[in-house]
């Protein structure tokens, strides 16, 4: 019933002009990803992760490479492709209401069938009754839920979070990442989330993409087969998150520096003796 | 946001500002030692005003003792003199404002949007806001006379500066997270200017229009003490050329007076169209 190739990255590199000469942050990423499936991309910091994600949103383009969503190519921003970033960059001179009013700026529907949607959304993550309140006056966790909220009030195809719960506290993130399950679940939206928290990314996907940084490449895609609604203390679970997790401790056994790089640390090392 | 804009300091950083507080006064005194303590300082000025007047520290000539002042006050405001002038200055402030204002507005819109208009205007606009507005009343009085326009001008003059530079900063301070958001959501230019542009850069507008007002009602006082036959100001040169420094003082004070009020005018303004500021729970 759903497209195993709804979301298509084919190829897809990535380099940003340096000051002397240029720097590739993602080399040959690709990737299939089927409707209504969720997406973990977890890996270090330099991985190009987040590059990745704001290529899927439009605020970056290739370099190289496809990316396709329900067949079309991906070209800038677009309101069916909603974004949750890692700040909830809430405007704070508008109301709860209002920031996420202003996602449906351009939106065909009408002005009380916007204030509906809105409303229903916030109703879906748990603010009905702040509305009318400031982002002043949220806690980080509710003003991450308004971002989601926003997120998805344009009924987007995808969901793109980008470390959504990476700036909260530990009992705060557990909590928004079970809410984050149980909207999915609801939702059935297609979602990628990328994560530096291997637990989050396990306990939420259905498949894991683990990445490895300079350049940035998929080093392999992990299966989460427990089904949903899972129990974060599940056994399979944990089996599959310290697997994950071996996969970075190796990372750091093996030096990541190219040889000559390698062997002029190890001079420079000696000389420090 | 708000840690460069003065008039939020008060509301958000009370703690670390030393407050005295003594725990043997009573919860009202603490309350007047605040409130009243602005009166304080006056209240001994014109204690020793009256001392210097009374001891003859100062020719009466010189310094007309606080009675006289205050008799001369009420005189001019009864007859209505002192409305009169102050209404003309209160217009040319007005008119001028606007003018520079609106210019100030543009130009701190137009250089914070485009960095082609910034690099054609920001050098000549820097070379032109150094000069003082003084310097610029000789060149001016040959050019448009002595008449109204050039308290225009010369108000304009005052009031642009401070509109453009703080209109710019506000624009060119917006976190670029907050424009990719309008990206998302594919704002075009109008969407922009109105739901992010304009907002995230009003409190420092706001700062602007405050500075520019208080460097306008300066400016008038400049101009009309130079070149003019009516206003505040020139009540202070008629009092100082008649030798009646009673009213020179009185001028002094209602210019003082009057600027201050335009500030806390504006303030008052300011906290009202900046409700979200407000930190609630």
């Amino acid at each position: 019933m759903s497209k195993t190739d709804f979301l298509t990255l084919k190829g897809v590199d990535k380099r940003f002009a340096v000051k002397d000469g240029e720097l590739s942050v993602l080399e040959n990423i690709s990737l299939n990803i089927r409707q209504g499936e969720f997406i973990s991309i977890v890996g270090g910091s330099g991985c190009g992760k987040s590059t990745l994600l704001r290529l899927l949103v439009g605020l970056e383009e290739a370099s190289a490479g496809h990316l396709l969503l329900d067949g079309e190519p991906i070209r800038g921003t677009d309101p069916e492709r909603g974004i949750v970033f890692q700040d909830h960059r809430l405007y704070p001179w508008l109301s709860v209401e209002d920031n996420v009013l202003l996602a449906l700026a351009n939106s065909p529907l009408s002005p009380a069938e916007r204030l509906d949607t809105v409303h229903r959304h916030l109703e879906l993550v748990g603010l009905k009754n702040f509305t009318r309140a400031y982002p002043a006056q949220l806690s980080g966790g509710m003003s991450q839920r308004v971002a989601i909220a926003r997120g998805l009030v344009n009924r987007p195809k995808i969901l793109l979070l980008d470390e959504p719960f990476g700036a909260l506290d530990a009992l705060t993130r557990a909590q928004l990442q079970e809410e984050l399950a149980r909207i999915w679940l609801a939702e059935g939206i297609t979602t990628v989330l990328v994560t530096h928290d291997v637990d989050e990314a396990v306990l939420l996907g259905d498949r894991v993409v683990v990445m490895e940084p300079r350049p940035g490449r998929i080093k392999r895609i992990v299966e989460i087969d427990p089904p949903h609604p899972r129990r974060r203390e599940d056994y399979r679970l944990a089996e599959l998150r310290n697997d994950i997790l071996q996969d970075f401790s190796q990372h750091q056994a093996s030096p990541l520096l190219h040889p000559q790089h390698e062997q002029r640390a190890f001079r420079s090392y000696a000389m420090a003796w | 946001m708000s840690t460069t804009r003065a008039a939020a300091v008060p509301r958000s950083l009370p703690h670390w500002r030393w407050h005295w507080q003594s725990p043997g006064l009573a919860r009202p005194l603490n309350w007047l030692s605040v409130k009243a303590g602005a009166l304080l300082l006056p209240a001994a000025l014109l204690l020793l005003w009256h001392t210097a007047v009374t001891r003859e520290w100062v020719s009466a000539q010189i310094l007309p003792p606080p009675e006289l002042v205050l008799q001369t006050f009420l005189d001019l405001a009864r007859s209505g003199d002192l409305w009169f002038e102050l209404s003309i200055s209160l217009q040319r402030v007005l008119i001028g404002s606007l003018l520079g204002g609106l210019v100030g507005l543009a130009l701190g819109l137009l250089m914070g949007l485009s960095r082609q208009v910034e690099a054609y205007l920001w050098p000549l606009f820097q070379a032109i806001a150094q000069v003082p507005v003084l310097g610029w009343i000789p060149l001016l009085m040959m050019l448009v006379g002595i008449d109204e326009g050039l308290k225009y001008l010369v108000i304009a003059k005052a009031v642009l500066v401070p509109m453009t530079i703080n209109t710019f900063a506000g624009i060119r301070n917006i976190p670029a997270s907050y424009l990719e958001v309008a990206q998302v959501y594919r704002f075009n230019l109008v969407q922009r200017l109105h739901r992010v542009i304009l907002p995230a850069a009003l409190p420092s507008i706001f700062t602007g229009v405050r500075f520019a007002l208080t460097k306008g009602w300066i400016a008038l006082v400049t101009v009309e003490l130079l070149a003019s036959s009516e206003g505040i100001g020139y009540l202070m040169v008629d009092g100082r050329q008649m030798f009646q420094l009673d009213l020179v003082i009185v001028s002094m004070l209602v210019i003082g007076l009057v600027g201050l009020l335009l500030d806390k005018g504006l303030a008052l303004i300011e906290t009202r169209l900046q409700r979200w500021q407000r930190q609630a729970f």
